[in-house]
């Protein structure tokens, strides 16, 4: 088996029992903090009375002994999911030289505490994590790439902790793509959040958008599946509802205006964005928007500035017409749809068929070019 | 029927005539509530459209760019300049010639399929019938019709089994259904429409379900009001391309496929690449959850090779990956008489789209598949 490099850009933290409750002032906050409850024997996050992370005590199942089976309690979540140093054993064993982190409980896509109503508490919740993440992880081993998360409104204080996150060095930004899905803010492709794109080309930092920022994105839930099944729908029909949000910035003029962007869809899987830029291409030539001001087709657009990852697709099938210089890959750790501990064996799966310059694009020089990792 | 041209549309559209409603359903029952012609000012000028259960005429009365002529593409504003080939079946037929097409699935056209949203079952029962009987009687006229019942889905599931029936003595040839159940009704996964599924299985009629049934037209993120019209076509229309990947993996997980394995499901207007996706994460998610655990014996890939069928018109990548999807899932349409259809040169363009495929594979993505997955036997192919 051939070892390449391999820079993961879509890998998990799982957050402490005390991030929060030693962060945050608890005169100020009192137990509207994020914290954990344990109720009929199961440990669950609650923020401001609101449930996080799905009810979930972790989402840490690539590291259970049964895979099927999440955690209940705090004493049963596997350590390889919140202590950086045994996160670093995990990614020896499987091959993972970088690891860029998003959150768990702050939302795998960033956007849990932007459904607070009380803005004063989502920047509090957002900093804490932020800071926590340099502390704790970043601190560690130069092998974690943090990514900040931020308040999505208003507009001012996003700017404002991207530039104090970038400063304490933080290399990315999870933006939940659906901001207005989560509270009474402006539409995403509203020019009110311009000053958001401009602070993120100004720093040269990429903007993530996982997927399930929103639910609303995804298709309900069939009644009376077993927990294993209904796990199985959602792990499959969350990647796939990127596809909204990739035509969202490719057709809103978004990344025209800001054409130092560049966004990665984590988490959003590669087969199906072939189809979908086929049809912009075609669909956009039929609509005639070169008459409307559109100088570059969706094709070109996305060649320009736009990533997709997946960690289980086969690559060679697409990496032509997407562009291998387009494409980035991930472990997924700790979920249960993460390749681990079978990581290498699934890479050279995914990777059949495309040459070494493809392969080394793939698993590590796009993402070190983008996040300023040295070779 | 015969096979001329050996090429078939596994999605068309079929209007209707201004009294295929008025025609057919009791006016003492419905009065004015029947799907009747109605005009409005709207824009500044006088248009039709179709008015039904009493609201005010909505929408387009004939969804029919493709027989205007030029300049392509623009849509009639009254019922008057509606071509005749768009409802007639007699006339469609030479429609039909010239384009080199042997038969076509009709999917509908205004005023649509679905009456569930006036909340009224004895209203949509009725109205579903008459739509019906209007498309069996274009079957009377050529059996180069392959029509898709509409269903009452406001009625319990033994009355729309029983009218899935009725629909296939009259010569349907498959049934249209909702991606997602309308608002208040079960969800599209429940076992309570599995009378439906059970009857179709056993009929060996597919169930359809057109591009336009996946979220595209629900979610938040369309709603901007930043785009210009054709901007906002542009940018959702090619989201349907996701579709049957928002719409395999719950039948698959939900069960409905493991309980009715030989029901057969055809995707119209999403493209055939959006398969590639559910073929690689619904198997992925069955090996990293072990779902054979679960009672889920067969891999979803071989699911979706037995029992899904997409179509495809005008994708060059998307051909390249037939085998990897399956050369026997896939179907060509035209979508006559919609915007996307390249009426009156359908044949030029599906072998532009096919070039460098096989005879083998050509023959099967433009007729064959077609022929088997509707269970239609030729009296002579030419």
């Amino acid at each position: 088996m051939a070892i390449t490099r391999f820079i993961s850009v879509d890998d998990h933290v799982q957050e402490t029992p005390d991030l929060w409750t030693s962060r945050l002032s608890k005169e100020k906050w009192g137990d509207r903090i994020p914290h954990i409850e344990r109720a009929n024997g199961a440990d669950t996050w609650v923020v401001d009375g609101r449930v996080l992370l799905g009810g979930y005590t972790a989402r840490s199942a690539a590291f259970m002994a049964d895979r099927c089976a999440e955690p209940h309690r705090w004493d049963d979540v596997p350590t390889a999911a919140y202590v950086p140093a045994h996160r670093l054993g995990a990614m020896d064993a499987a091959g993972i030289q970088y690891s860029v982190l998003f959150p768990s409980v702050a939302g795998f896509a960033g956007e849990a505490f932007g459904q607070l109503s009380d803005n004063g508490l989502e920047l509090a919740c957002v900093q804490a994590y932020n800071d926590w993440l340099i502390d704790e992880w970043a601190a560690v081993s130069p092998r974690f790439i943090p990514q900040c998360i931020v308040p999505i409104g208003p507009v001012e204080a996003t700017v404002a902790e991207i530039r104090r996150a970038v400063a304490k060095g933080h290399r990315g930004v999870v933006f939940p793509s659906v901001p207005h899905d989560l509270r009474d803010v402006p539409h995403v492709a509203d020019a009110y959040y311009d000053p958001v794109w401009s602070v993120c080309e100004e720093l040269g930092v990429p903007l993530c958008l996982h997927a399930g920022g929103s639910p609303k994105l995804q298709n309900a839930m069939p009644p009376g599946m077993s927990a294993g099944r209904e796990a199985a729908l959602e792990e499959v029909q969350r990647p796939v509802s990127s596809v909204y949000v990739l035509n969202l910035f490719l057709f809103s003029r978004i990344l025209m205006r800001h054409p130092r962007m560049q966004i990665v869809m984590a988490e959003s899987a590669l087969s199906w964005g072939m189809l979908d830029l086929e049809w912009a291409d075609h669909q956009a030539d039929h609509d005639g928007l070169a008459r409307e001001g559109y100088d570059l087709t969706p094709l070109q657009l996305f060649k320009r500035q736009c990533y997709l990852n997946s960690w289980f697709d086969e690559v060679a099938p697409f990496s032509s017409y997407l562009g291998a210089e387009r494409i980035l890959w991930s472990s997924n750790l700790p979920q249960a749809t993460s390749s681990w501990p079978r990581t290498q064996e699934t890479i050279e799966r995914c990777l059949r068929g495309v040459t070494d310059e493809v392969r080394e694009q793939v698993l590590w020089k796009n993402a070190a070019s983008l996040y300023g990792i040295p070779a | 029927m015969e096979i001329k041209y050996r090429l078939i549309s596994a999605d068309s559209h079929a209007a209707f005539r201004n009294d295929d409603f008025t025609s057919r359903m009791s006016v003492s029952k419905w009065g004015d509530k029947i799907p009747h012609i109605a005009s409005r000012e709207r824009d500044g000028k006088t248009s039709d459209g179709w008015a039904i259960y009493e609201k005010p005429p909505s929408g387009q009365v004939c969804n029919c760019p493709a027989l205007m002529g030029e300049p392509f593409p623009h849509w009639p504003d009254r019922w008057e300049e509606v071509p005749v080939m768009a409802y007639d079946p007699a006339q469609r037929l030479k429609a039909l010639d010239i384009d080199g097409v042997d038969a076509e699935v009709l999917f509908p056209n205004p005023p649509g399929g679905s009456y569930t949203s006036y909340g009224d079952p004895d209203f949509e029962l009725d109205t579903v019938r008459a739509y019906n009987d209007a498309l069996s009687d274009w079957v009377r006229v050529s059996d180069r019709y392959w029509p898709l019942a509409a269903l009452p889905w406001l009625q319990p599931a033994d009355v729309i089994a029983r009218e899935v029936e009725r629909a296939a003595e009259g010569g349907h040839r498959g049934v249209n259904v909702n991606g997602q159940m309308p608002k208040g009704l079960p969800h599209l996964g429940d076992r309570v429409w599995d009378p439906v599924w059970a009857v179709c299985q056993e009929m060996g009629l597919p169930i359809h379900f057109h591009g336009s049934a996946g979220l595209g037209a629900a979610h938040s993120i369309k709603n901007w009001d930043g785009y210009s019209e054709r901007q906002a076509h542009s940018a959702s229309t090619s989201t349907s391309a996701v579709t049957p990947a928002q719409i395999i993996p719950q039948l698959i997980f939900s069960g409905i496929t493991e309980r009715f394995p030989e029901l057969k499901v055809v995707f119209a207007e999403a493209g055939i690449g959006g398969l590639n996706y559910v073929i690689s994460a619904c198997d992925h998610a069955w090996e990293s959850r072990h779902l054979w655990t679960e009672g889920m014996t067969t891999r979803p890939s071989d699911t979706v090779r037995r029992q899904m069928f997409v179509n495809f018109w005008f994708e060059t990548e998307g051909i390249k990956l037939r085998h990897d999807i399956g050369i026997d899932n896939l179907m060509w349409e035209s979508d006559l008489p919609h915007v996307a259809s390249y009426y009156p040169k359908s044949r030029a363009e599906a072998e532009r789209v096919l070039e460098g495929v096989s005879q083998e594979d050509k023959e099967k993505l433009m007729y064959l598949n077609a022929l088997r997955i509707y269970g239609v036997t030729p009296s002579a192919v030419a």
